[in-house]
């Protein structure tokens, strides 16, 4: 797989550094993560498939050597703590890339390694909110509204720290050397969203641009939003192009009098009024009949477990079943010579792999007994969870 | 830079591929855009730093110039329906065959396979599709898609980079290119796992109702509100230490409140009265009350506030362009070999086609062949 061989050290951390992680297992990196013996919070196990588990007390001066010594050996590190923590730990990128100038140390965090809010608590709501973004997330009359957290979490974060050393792997090939990467959810939900910011004088695309939800993509265009069903489901209309919006109104009965121009924006709110009642005249899938095949980008809005049933979804085997037989999306893209996992490996037991890891890097079974002993690491089989 | 040296042909196309394309050139790659003849317009708002050929790809020499140009790059991107490319003798079958170190990059919203392939369709679509869309939204309104973000830029875009990035690393150990079909329906699906991965997790998802969870404006202390002078503030105050400074900023005490924090049945009471508190200070006020507490709590810039934003400017997180207007900087930081940090101009139509022709080894004859022949078109 394009990423075996690849060794990377994940800090446990809440879940942009865990998706980043899980990215680069799901196309064959070999990925640790390091937990810590003193928790506060039990980690969320959401998205640790395939990744081996290994406790530490990195309160421990033990703890900190047997940490070192894993991160000699590995290619990258990723760490999710706030700036200044790893540094305490000894573990600092001067310290670690000193001995080990191959290391790809990234640092994942919502405000980035420098500035006024670097030290500062957050979640993705306030990195999406210090990027501008936010502020153009919601529909007419009410207020920004995040979605959940893909944008600063996970695209902004993870995919965008996994991005990072992708890059810094491909230019060690040339240089032999590593580097370290600051990945800020402020900076990656910014970049990642660029075209806004590009276009946010264009008039087509912001008519209405100081006001939520009044523009061609927010919600404030009739022909691209969602429609509510006589069964209660939705449909998505994302009918832009004057002939893709012809077969829109084609399809929903209706004729060229029947509504306003598709760009007569002061009438939108009626045209909106008038596609909502036609919509809800017929079921979900009685739509999905009028509409599939034609070319007017009318498709249903499909729920997590609907998404995985879907007929293009599965031909296309966009979604794994994993061991609970419960769906999971299939790592993406597609590449076709060296794909990613198309099988859901199990999530690792906390402190599961321990000691197969420690005797990876050289720790003999009395080295081992002894950090049980003295609490610097911890094992747990499957076995001693049942 | 981390990708000088790497030759991408990006065939000129709405936002997605453009986004994929910019990304490839901020790091530092050589991006050639192949721009449609009799066309002065593009619609690339993502263009900066690229190149611009003219050609016209309905013709078979305007093909043959195509196929010249990959068979000496390492990299194409292409964002039509699929069998498009195949019509135009340009499938990766020909390309790869001629040049099998290519990384053949296939961008379409529903992929290159299925009963969909070819639909035409919008990020929305393929948010719909993808079963993302069904969790956006507040209580009892409709799904809400996040502009065009997740389906065309997070799964599409930026998926296509790495999905790029990952065969050029691949490549360097075996030699061989490949195709690497991104559909935005499954990257919008892949870089939202964890909705799926999380679904048992009660404490996310207490009720399954769109609107009424942790973290999709169900909480009250996960959510927005208004501040006296029209503008917000953002609440992430997850954790009962981060709750514990959030009520404090606020001015209340545990015993104020309709409920613990994690009663879910107080939820719309608390949001309320959270509500009615934000509304009598302005912006600037609570950020001056919160400022940097681990409350969570932060202001919701806009675009232009972002870009000026203290914190922000600290970390260069926003270029200026030549027209005096901000654009975010490559992400994530490498030390050693970032992305560009200045903004490099967008090219016009045609504006690059004599040069690059030349780069690829044209004469001039041939160079004027082609465009006496309407083949390309310079500016």
């Amino acid at each position: 797989m394009i990423l075996s061989g690849v060794k990377v050290i994940e800090f446990a951390g809440l879940a942009p550094g865990p998706f980043a992680g899980m990215v680069l297992a799901d196309y064959g990196a070999d990925v640790i993560v390091i937990e810590r013996t003193q928790s506060a919070m039990p980690r969320p196990p959401s998205l640790a498939r395939g990744k081996r588990s290994i406790m530490l007390n990195l309160k421990d001066k033990e703890g900190i050597k047997v940490a070192n010594r894993l991160c000699q050996n590995a290619d990258v590190l990723i760490e999710p703590f706030r700036p200044g923590v790893m540094e305490k730990f000894g573990l600092g990128p001067d310290e670690l890339l000193k001995n080990n100038p191959k290391l790809i140390y990234a640092r994942m965090t919502g405000f980035g390694q420098s500035g006024s809010y670097s030290k500062m608590a957050g979640h993705d709501i306030n990195y999406l909110g210090m990027t501008g973004l936010l502020s153009k997330l919601g529909r007419e009359g009410g207020k920004p509204t995040a979605p959940l957290n893909l944008m600063a979490d996970f695209a902004g974060g993870g995919l965008m720290c996994a991005m990072g050393v992708i890059l810094a792997l491909l230019e060690r090939t040339k240089s032999g050397r590593g580097q370290v990467i600051d990945a800020s959810m402020v900076d990656g939900a910014s970049y990642i969203g660029s075209w806004i910011y590009q276009t946010k004088d264009a008039p087509y695309l912001w008519p209405i641009g100081d006001e939520l939800g009044k523009n061609l993509l927010d919600t404030g265009s009739p022909f691209y939003d969602t429609y509510q069903t006589k069964d209660n489901k939705f449909m998505a209309v994302g009918a832009i192009e004057p002939q893709f919006y012809q077969q829109l109104i084609n399809g929903l009965g209706l004729t060229d009098e029947d509504v306003p121009g598709q760009v007569d924006l002061d009438k939108w709110p009626e045209t909106k009024k008038i596609f909502a009642d036609v919509f809800r005249s017929k079921t979900q899938s009685e739509w999905c009949k009028v509409f599939d095949g034609v070319d007017a980008c009318v498709t249903p809005v499909l729920t997590l477990e609907g998404a995985a049933q879907h007929s293009h979804n599965q031909t296309r085997k966009t979604f794994l079943t994993n061991e609970d037989g419960d769906a999971e999306p299939r790592p993406a893209p597609l590449l076709l010579r060296t794909p990613g996992v198309n099988y859901v490996k199990p999530n690792p037991v906390t402190g599961q792999h321990t000691e197969v890891v420690l005797k990876e890097v050289g720790y003999s079974q009395s080295e081992i007994d002894e950090l049980i002993k003295n609490e610097v690491v911890k094992s747990e089989t499957v076995k001693s969870m049942l | 830079m981390a990708l000088t040296g790497i030759r991408v042909v990006e065939i000129a196309g709405l936002a997605p591929a453009p986004m994929a394309g910019m990304i490839l050139s901020d790091f530092g790659a050589n991006v050639i855009r192949i721009d449609r003849t009799k066309q002065t317009e593009t619609v690339d708002r993502l263009a900066r730093g690229k190149r611009s050929i003219a050609v016209d790809l309905k013709s078979k020499e305007g093909a043959n110039v195509v196929k010249r140009l990959s068979s000496n790059s390492d990299v194409l991107i292409e964002p039509y329906r699929p069998g498009v490319m195949e019509r135009l003798g340009l499938g990766p079958d020909i390309l790869m065959k001629d040049n099998p170190a290519l990384v053949y990059a296939r961008l379409s919203g529903f992929g290159q396979s299925g009963p969909y392939k070819g639909v035409a369709g919008h990020d929305i679509n393929y948010l719909a599709t993808s079963g993302v869309l069904s969790t956006l939204g507040k209580y009892k309104e409709n799904p809400i898609a996040p502009i065009n973000l997740v389906a065309d830029f997070a799964g599409g875009g930026t998926l296509c980079s790495l999905g790029v990035l990952m065969a050029l690393f691949n490549r360097t150990k075996t030699g061989k290119g490949q195709i690497v079909d991104v559909s935005m329906t499954e990257g919008a699906a892949y870089v939202a796992s964890w909705l799926w991965r999380s679904q048992n997790l009660q404490l996310c998802w207490p009720t399954k109702i769109r609107g009424r969870n942790l973290l999709d404006t169900g909480a009250p202390f996960y959510n927005t509100y208004e501040t006296q002078d029209g503008k917000y503030m953002a609440v992430g105050a997850i954790e009962p230490q981060f709750y514990a400074l959030l009520l404090k900023g606020l001015g209340l005490t545990e015993e104020n409140m309709p409920g613990p924090q994690i009663d879910i049945r107080k939820w719309p009471e608390m949001q309320k009265l959270f509500s009615d508190v934000f509304a009598k200070k302005t912006q600037a006020e609570w950020i001056e009350l919160f400022g940097d507490s681990d409350a969570c709590v932060s202001p919701i810039l806009t675009l232009e506030g972002a870009a000026t934003d203290v914190h922000n400017e600290a970390r260069g997180s926003f270029m200026r362009n030549e027209n005096g207007s901000y654009e975010p900087r490559p992400a994530p930081l490498l030390s050693e070999t970032p992305g560009i940090t200045e903004v490099k101009s967008d090219p016009n139509i045609g504006e690059h086609t004599e040069e690059v022709l030349q780069e690829f080894g044209y004469s001039k004859d041939e160079i004027d062949h082609l465009i006496k022949n309407d083949v390309v078109e310079k500016l």
